[in-house]
């Protein structure tokens, strides 16, 4: 039972770890994304570093994937 | 929670801004310009960002006035795309701030009514870049006399203003119409830190206009009464007291009582009292005005500030090069147009 338990609250934790980090990841690309797509209407040139601008705060969802697997296969 | 939703509307227009600011062109390119002759600098033009404009018109207007026309057209068409591309509560600020613009056309189709000019050299003379579109314009511009104008104006918040006129000079629903569009202006304003910096600079440019109308009219000679009605209120350092004060002083006693306000610092080395034009007064003003536009505009780089530095730097940028192509066209010393250069 307490086996089983433990199992749910890791489960529980790696959920919220992907969870909130996907949605700061989504608050901080929000902003980035709309400034990108506006410089890009201006100057098409700006699609590169635009796209790689936006893609930054994606990097925080990896964190966040890397302590749930941490969690899921460690523990 | 508000916030979060707004930044991204303001991530957008800003950046758009900022794009379009890097194509303004530079100050150091200015002294290139004087270095050339007017077919030079018309060629230029056509070349720069100006050229949709420049081609568009190229078949109506020859020379000095193709430019003075693209270069309207070009104004009035960069400050229209603004307000197309902002949604919520930055459209409404831009639109609020471009409402200068339709006081200022309709304060040329009176005019143009009341002298009797002509449509098209009405037309040629309104900008359209506040919240009355061409059209709307046109068909203005095509009515008889002032009283249709006024009438056609019906549904706009100008009409108690104009119903008030009588006849005669428009000096007077001119003054109540600029009072308006700041009045407007100041109450739509809200309260976040990029706003309450916006708010301190529309008090300073209502503090520059009173400044450049209480030297003109002080240098005329004209009376306290009427100096007293022509200033706007609302004014950051130049409060309704200080505007009594000094409109009832000389020209002489207003040059030496203005030493005690922060604007003194961009204007004591062109004042004095034997000055003889107050164009160099008006340039140092407007580049006061523009320096404090561009500094502010770092401060909060989410909020109006840098769409109000655009918008104050493409003004001045087509100033700056009618004041060069005209200045060209007659022929002055390169020492003179360059002082009277906005940079």
């Amino acid at each position: 039972m307490v086996e089983v338990e433990a199992a749910g609250l890791i489960a529980i934790g790696a959920g919220i770890a992907v969870g909130l980090t996907g949605l700061g990841a989504g608050i901080g690309e929000q902003s980035i994304g709309a400034a990108a797509i506006g410089a890009m209407a201006e100057d098409p040139k700006f699609f590169g570093k635009g796209l790689l601008m936006t893609v930054i705060p994606e990097s925080i969802v990896i964190f966040g994937l890397v302590v749930a697997l941490i969690l899921l296969f460690v523990f | 929670m508000c916030g979060l939703f707004k930044t991204p509307a303001y991530a957008y227009i800003t950046a758009r801004v900022r794009a379009r600011k890097r194509k303004l062109i530079p100050k150091e390119t200015y002294p290139k310009l004087l270095n050339m002759q007017l077919p030079e600098i018309i060629r230029f033009i056509e070349e720069s960002e100006y050229k949709k404009d420049v081609d568009e018109l190229s078949a109506k207007f020859k020379s000095i006035d193709l430019l003075e026309h693209a270069l309207s057209r070009s104004l009035g068409a960069s400050y229209r795309k603004l307000m197309d591309i902002s949604r919520g509560e930055v459209n409404y600020l831009i639109t609020e701030y471009m409402r200068r613009w339709d006081v200022w056309n309709i304060k040329t189709i009176l005019r143009g009514k009341y002298y009797g000019a002509l449509e098209e050299e009405i037309l040629n003379c309104v900008v359209s870049a506040g919240e009355l579109h061409y059209p709307e314009l046109e068909l203005m511009a095509k009515k008889e006399n002032i009283e249709e104008v006024i009438s056609s104006l019906e549904h706009t918040p100008y009409y108690p203003i104009l119903t008030k006129y009588e006849g005669g000079m428009l000096n007077k629903i001119e003054d109540e119409l600029d009072r308006l569009s700041y009045t407007r202006l100041l109450d739509a304003v809200g309260t976040s830190p990029g706003e309450k910096l916006f708010l301190k600079f529309i008090q300073t440019e209502i503090d520059v206009k009173n400044l450049k109308i209480l030297f003109r009219l002080k240098k005329a000679g004209v009376e306290r009464d009427v100096v007293q009605n022509t200033l706007i209120t609302g004014g950051l350092e130049l409060k309704e007291s200080d505007l009594t004060r000094l409109s009832g002083l000389s020209f002489s006693e207003l040059v030496h009582s203005l030493d005690s306000y922060s604007y003194w610092r961009a204007i004591s080395d062109v004042v004095s009292d034997q000055m003889t034009t107050l164009m160099d007064v008006d340039t140092k003003l407007d580049a006061h005005l523009m320096n404090y536009a561009s500094q502010i505009s770092h401060y909060y780089p989410l909020s109006i500030l840098p769409v109000l530095d655009y918008i104050l730097s493409k003004k001045i940028e087509v100033d700056n090069l009618r004041v060069i192509a005209r200045g060209k066209e007659l022929k002055l010393a390169d020492e003179i147009i360059r002082s009277h250069l906005v940079m």
